[in-house]
């Protein structure tokens, strides 16, 4: 076995712990800036993972979907967040509804239950129950993070970490969707970012702050 | 060729219609790519309909069920360009930002939503959906007002989660597929899923999943209760004109991709689960919105929960199934966007007169204005389903299947809520017709173009109420045939 074989089988066994190393953390972090440091190291440990199994099962055609990881998810979205989080210049806490503490707590909670629930799908499919447990926590923790932060720039990190849950489930299930339909869904989703944060500086000229949660004009 | 132009000429004309600076330039130009674009989309309907089905490279299709929605959208599209020709010049300058940005994502609108029917591919499919979204919340949040950012921001926020859930559910049926041994790159076509969808039963557990989430992504979209929040805010809070497109064009689109998805499922795991679903959340939508009728205060909301009761009765219409409960579905769909159409292009005038929605602040409207409250009264009948306008036939054929299918529950569910339905809205619009106007202003009257844009939705809901025609019945037994 190679080097690069050995990285690559050592980088996908452990892909799955680092994964809910981040949404652990993301939990129990008081600043948008530290949460969106994390959730694009999230997205680097999902492009790792998937040069490793480009490597490991030989298919170069997935190296692209990488790229793109790379490209949107790494480069792009953060660096736009980033901005968006310094030009609104109010506080950089993300108003949590929970104390870090009981956050990871119930961020625990959620992958312990994404291991109960996936079980017997990944049975029947003969999947990787780890990694489509992590997806799932993933997902879990994105919604969580929607619900109770009440920063508008936090809905967005929260939205797009329960976006990567979603793509790291289809990575693990099907190995991707095609090429050109990855492609749309990025495209999309960067376009959503860049909406939104049109409409987190409109909250803010408008209402004069970002707390989603006084947003209670239309009711009924 | 011929999907290709009505796909891209719109998204042609929204990047030249930024270049229009004149506001009148603009309006006028937008009107002739308007045109064009139907005649592109009449060329491409017309090949659709000579050939049965049109296939062009390996993302684009057309069948009978996009042809229908086609028909549909081009039809609500030209009336909202005609009636946004007029309502322009009405708004304050304040108020209004820019026509040029106006036309330019409503042109955009049109292309997410054109790209949705004319999609060979559920992942397209799918970005398509998601796009209508981007494109449609920077014209809900036109005005800028602290409402109208807020809805905004629900709209995209909300859309965006459900259609992820969507999303996750559009991965577990290409898993389906792929296990089934389809290759993976055709496992997210409509074609080969519909033929290969027998053989997918050994996922029986995963597809059930998956079209609970389904359900719940794209029924955010279409607004089945209880994801509906973002709807009666959002349709409240954009420019009349965009409220009818939403209403009429918008979640026709979403409940598109769902008879599509619900097909494919329905022949891979059986049609009980499936349509005892949407059974279920048809008679949600449809209880819980005309209760709430009851209690609207202003005038767009009250429309917009009357979108999510006939969604409902779509819902019911595929539900319920065989052949007399899906040619209504697809005739009701039809009928709702025409006569919402027609009553959300009166709500533009109302403000404009009496500068506020609230309907406990609006009196004597009958007096003010004669011609508004005219379409508002055929409007209103229409819409809670008399004769002899569309909704009556396409509602009449939804029962007739409930009872001949044996659903009585669900029927008298259905005569229950028309009635709470109808309630709800005479009362509303009785209590703001009648009454002495309270000096209201002397306003510009209605534009030409307006007027035309109505009674255009007046006179197809009177011809649907009292004869489907035999083509357009044709049209609708085509999109039929490809979701049996």
């Amino acid at each position: 076995m190679g080097l690069v074989e050995f990285a690559a089988a050592k980088t996908l066994a452990s892909s799955a712990v680092f994964l809910f190393i981040t949404v652990l953390l993301i939990a129990a972090a008081r600043r948008t800036a530290t949460c969106i440091a994390l959730f694009t190291a999230q997205c680097l440990v999902i492009m790792a993972q998937i040069i490793a199994s480009a490597f490991l099962y030989h298919s170069s055609g997935v190296l692209l979907v990488a790229a793109l990881v790379l490209l949107v998810k790494v480069l792009a979205i953060p660096y736009v967040l980033l901005r968006i989080s310094r030009r609104l210049k109010v506080s950089q806490n993300v108003s949590a509804s929970t104390t870090p503490a009981q956050s990871v707590f119930i961020v625990a909670a959620l992958i312990l239950l994404a291991f109960a629930v996936v079980q017997p799908y990944a049975r029947a499919f003969a999947l990787d129950s780890e990694m489509l447990a992590a997806a799932t926590a993933i997902i879990l923790t994105g919604g969580f993070l929607m619900v109770s932060r009440k920063k508008a720039l936090m809905q967005v990190i929260g939205l797009l970490v329960l976006e990567n849950g979603i793509f790291l489930a289809a990575f693990t299930t099907t190995f991707g969707m095609p090429l050109v339909v990855e492609m749309g869904i990025f495209f999309d989703l960067l376009i959503w970012v860049l909406l939104m944060g049109v409409f987190i500086f409109r909250i803010r000229e408008t209402f004069e702050h970002v707390d989603v949660s006084r947003l209670r004009q239309l009711r009924g | 060729m011929t999907l290709w132009f009505p796909l891209l000429f719109p998204l042609v004309s929204a990047c030249l219609l930024l270049g229009f600076k004149n506001p009148r330039t603009a309006v006028r130009a937008a009107l002739g790519m308007g045109i064009i674009e139907v005649l592109l989309l009449g060329f491409c309907g017309w090949n659709v309909w000579v050939h049965g089905v049109l296939q062009q490279g390996k993302y684009l299709r057309a069948d009978g069920l996009s042809l229908l929605f086609l028909i549909n959208l081009g039809l609500i599209f030209v009336v909202v360009l005609g009636y946004s020709a007029g309502y322009l010049k009405h708004i304050p300058k304040g108020r209004f930002s820019s026509s040029r940005w106006y036309y330019a994502l409503l042109f955009l609108f049109l292309f997410t939503m054109i790209a949705a029917y004319l999609s060979a591919n559920l992942g397209i499919l799918w970005i398509a959906i998601e796009a209508t979204t981007l494109a449609s919340a920077l014209l809900v949040g036109f005005y800028n007002t602290k409402g109208a950012i807020e809805a905004g921001w629900k709209y995209l926020i909300m859309c965006t989660v459900g259609i992820a859930f969507a999303l996750l559910c559009t991965i577990a049926l290409y898993l389906a597929a792929v296990r089934s041994g389809i290759p993976a790159g055709r496992a997210l076509d409509w074609t080969v899923l519909m033929t290969a969808a027998p053989g997918m039963a050994a996922a029986h557990d995963l597809l059930k999943l998956a079209f609970v989430f389904i359900v719940v992504g794209y029924g955010t979209k279409i607004g089945f209760v209880p994801m509906h929040s973002w709807l009666p805010d959002a349709h409240a809070e954009a420019p009349a004109p965009i409220s009818a497109m939403l209403s009429a064009a918008l979640l026709n689109c979403a409940m598109y991709a769902l008879l599509r998805l619900d097909a494919i499922t329905s022949r891979a795991i059986g049609a009980s689960f499936t349509h005892g679903l949407l059974i279920t959340f048809g008679c949600l939508s449809l209880l819980v919105s005309v209760l709430l009728m009851i209690v609207q205060r202003n005038l767009k909301r009250l429309l917009a929960y009357s979108s999510i009761e006939h969604m409902g009765v779509v819902a019911l219409g595929v539900g319920i199934g065989g052949p007399l409960g899906l040619f209504g579905a697809l005739l009701h769909a039809f009928n709702h966007s025409l006569a919402k159409t027609m009553l959300f292009f009166t709500t533009g005038k109302v403000r404009d007169t009496f500068d506020t929605l609230r309907m406990d602040r609006i009196r004597g409207m009958a007096r003010a204005l004669p011609f508004t409250s005219g379409v508002l009264i055929v409007g209103g009948i229409a819409i809670v389903g008399l004769p002899p306008f569309g909704l009556f036939v396409s509602e009449l054929f939804i029962l007739m299947a409930a009872f001949s299918r044996h659903q009585y529950l669900v029927a008298v569910l259905m005569l229950t809520a028309f009635s709470i339905g109808f309630g709800a809205l005479a009362f509303h619009f009785l209590r703001m017709l009648s009454g002495e106007p309270q000096a209201a202003p002397g306003k510009a009257k209605l534009l030409a173009s307006e007027v035309a844009a109505i009674c255009a939705c007046g006179v197809c809901l009177l011809i649907l109420g009292l004869h489907v025609p035999l083509v357009f019945s044709a049209v609708l037994h085509h999109a039929m045939a490809v979701l049996q």
